[in-house]
């Protein structure tokens, strides 16, 4: 017998329902309808979501609760969006954050 | 502006229990929580949209969470999710963001419910993308169903970890290495009586630590991570002996290769609420370190704010759900909607129950009791404020020129002053000035909570629906000329 590969999402017991597509720096990734961005770019082997302005450092999700603010992400063209607290919807356009931000996301509350 | 009874801040174990006891005495109640379901993170919801198939061991909370989800459908109950309260601008009064249900409250009690989150501990290499705290992958796994990576590290303090092993090794993840920092085993015998006073919990352990024999995951005690190394990503760990004191032995460290690393160091009660409030604080470093100061009867230093759960001192689930229950009782006994024998009578059994899980908390304290510090594990380079970038060398070299209260150091470095409103760094800044000058934790001097406690956006607060700002008149206008 072969062993399964790894499936970073847990099957057993759950239908998720219809898979989408949202695009994470242009590349398509699969998520599920409820899914965070997080969970689903983790799902997908995706851990860096942004680098820091000052030290230009790596980081990804660390709390998983709302409190860190280290996963947020430019996602649909707002910057500074936690990762952990914003559902994936069919069509989003998730970017890696690079410092703040394009200065253009910036632009306040929608 | 809304008015209430009862405002409850968080809809976790604590705020539902309470919500379950308070509306059915007759109290109108508010619950703010900021998640988009309730639960808090215990009890943390998959998605609506998933169908669950068949039963599974995540199943086992069923019954008890599906109680409590019944709360917030009492028609004396409104209830409202992602929802942020981030000021109290004047007594008995909280201003929460909201979105376009943004606004203000006026409620005779409050009670603050906020639960707990992961103790912030700082190692080289602690930023890394792959390494997420015990809280964060409990919540990937219950609000997800997806664990980070196929070959962890699970390190840290506190009997969490083999909870998140366990979720790891029944998803399929091999777990290199469990590094419990406290001699745990070692002191495990001396404190079973105690420990057997919530055998329930105890049979959970038991559980846990077959899986993990059987799955062949290694549960050392003694052992810490020093270093976590990678490029973009995490890549490897290095783990060394520690003794009870926070010594490092590190010619004795080992590297272990993985994709995941889980740091638990405990938990911290979640106490922006209370210093935007102004409530007395005290320190338990056994409980988890500040909390609020509290009355037998939950309420803290402040007539009518309330107190309860792991946000009040860390006690488990167990301790959440009874306190949550208490509150309720004590707080419509309190406005008259329950009469003193009858309040008497429910409260009663509620605290013997207490009572027996503290018995049982005080065993695992001693068994868990962590190292008197962690400030060995930081060096020059390692990040210890994470949203304002700031070093452990960047607040070195600050103290060095002068500025070394914890204001100070603040101001100077921002350390403290980013997204996260310093919850994520203020034990972190609390530990380093106590071990630089000698002192116990609790006698440094925060710096002042400010609002908002939590972030918001301006655009949340342009939703409140206010009266119009009454201007003083203005004394640089010649009388009567008053600019309307």
């Amino acid at each position: 017998m072969t062993k399964q590969p790894f499936d970073r999402r847990i099957a057993t017991g759950l239908d998720r329902g219809e898979a989408f597509t949202f695009s994470f720096d242009g590349k398509p990734v699969e998520a599920y309808p409820g899914e965070s961005v997080a969970a689903a770019l983790i799902a997908h082997g995706r851990r860096k979501f942004r680098d820091t302005l000052k030290r230009e450092m790596p980081r990804g999700l660390y709390c998983g609760m709302g409190v860190c603010w280290e996963c947020i992400m430019v996602i649909d063209g707002r910057a500074a969006v936690r990762a952990c607290m914003t559902q994936a919807e069919p069509g989003m356009k998730v970017e890696t954050q690079h410092g703040l931000g394009p200065p253009a996301t910036m632009t306040g509350a929608p | 502006m809304n008015n209430a009874d009862l405002a409850i801040v968080g809809a976790g174990p604590t705020g539902l229990s309470a919500a379950l006891v308070a509306p059915r005495a007759g109290l109108k109640v508010w619950i703010f929580d900021d998640n988009a379901l309730p639960g808090g993170q215990y009890f943390r919801q998959l998605p609506k949209q998933y169908r669950k198939t068949q039963k599974t061991v995540y199943d086992k909370e069923h019954g008890r969470a599906a109680e409590l989800f019944t709360a917030i459908h009492h028609p004396n109950v409104t209830y409202l999710p992602n929802a942020t309260v981030w000021e109290n601008p004047d007594p008995g009064i909280l201003a929460f963001a909201a979105g376009e249900r943004s606004g203000r409250i006026e409620a005779k009690a409050i009670l603050i419910a906020c639960g707990a989150s992961d103790r912030p501990v700082p190692f080289p290499g602690w930023t890394l993308p792959g390494v997420v705290t015990a809280g964060g992958l409990q919540n990937l796994v219950k609000g997800a169903r997806v664990v980070p990576g196929e070959r962890a590290v699970v390190a840290g303090n506190g009997p969490l970890l083999m909870v998140v092993a366990a979720n790891l090794i029944r998803a399929g993840a091999e777990v290199a290495a469990v590094a419990e920092a406290a001699p745990a085993k070692a002191r495990l015998w001396r404190n079973l009586p105690r420990l057997l006073h919530a055998p329930e919990i105890v049979k959970l352990a038991v559980n846990y630590r077959g899986l993990m024999a059987k799955a062949g995951a290694p549960y050392r005690c003694g052992e810490t991570v020093i270093e976590a190394r990678g490029g973009d990503e995490l890549e490897e760990v290095v783990l060394a002996p520690i003794d009870t004191r926070g010594h490092i032995d590190r010619a004795k460290a080992r590297t272990v290769a993985c994709d995941t690393l889980v740091a638990g160091f405990g938990l911290n009660p979640s106490i922006e609420m209370y210093r935007l409030l102004g409530c007395e604080v005290t320190y338990n470093s056994y409980r988890g370190g500040w909390m609020p100061k509290r009355s037998e009867d939950l309420e803290t230093s402040i007539p009518g704010i309330f107190a309860a759960g792991d946000g009040a001192g860390i006690g488990g689930v167990e301790f959440a759900l009874i306190e949550g229950k208490l509150a309720g009782t004590v707080i419509a006994r309190n406005l008259g909607a329950l009469g003193e024998r009858d309040a008497a009578i429910q409260a009663a059994p509620l605290r013997s129950r207490l009572e027996r899980f503290r018995k049982f908390r005080v065993g695992l304290e001693r068994v868990y009791a962590p190292p008197a510090t962690w400030t060995e594990l930081m060096t020059e380079d390692t990040v210890v404020c994470r949203c304002e970038d700031v070093s452990l060398g960047e607040v070195r070299e600050r103290e060095a020129q002068g500025f070394t209260s914890a204001f100070a150091i603040k101001g100077s470095t921002r350390m403290s002053m980013g997204r996260c409103q310093g919850r994520n760094c203020l034990p972190t800044l609390a530990a380093l000035i106590a071990a630089r000058d000698g002192v116990a934790v609790e006698q440094v001097d925060l710096p002042r909570g400010r609002p908002p406690a939590r972030l918001v956006t301006i655009g949340d607060l342009l939703q409140e629906d206010l009266p119009a700002p009454v201007f003083p008149a203005d004394p640089h206008l010649p009388r009567g000329e008053e600019v309307t």
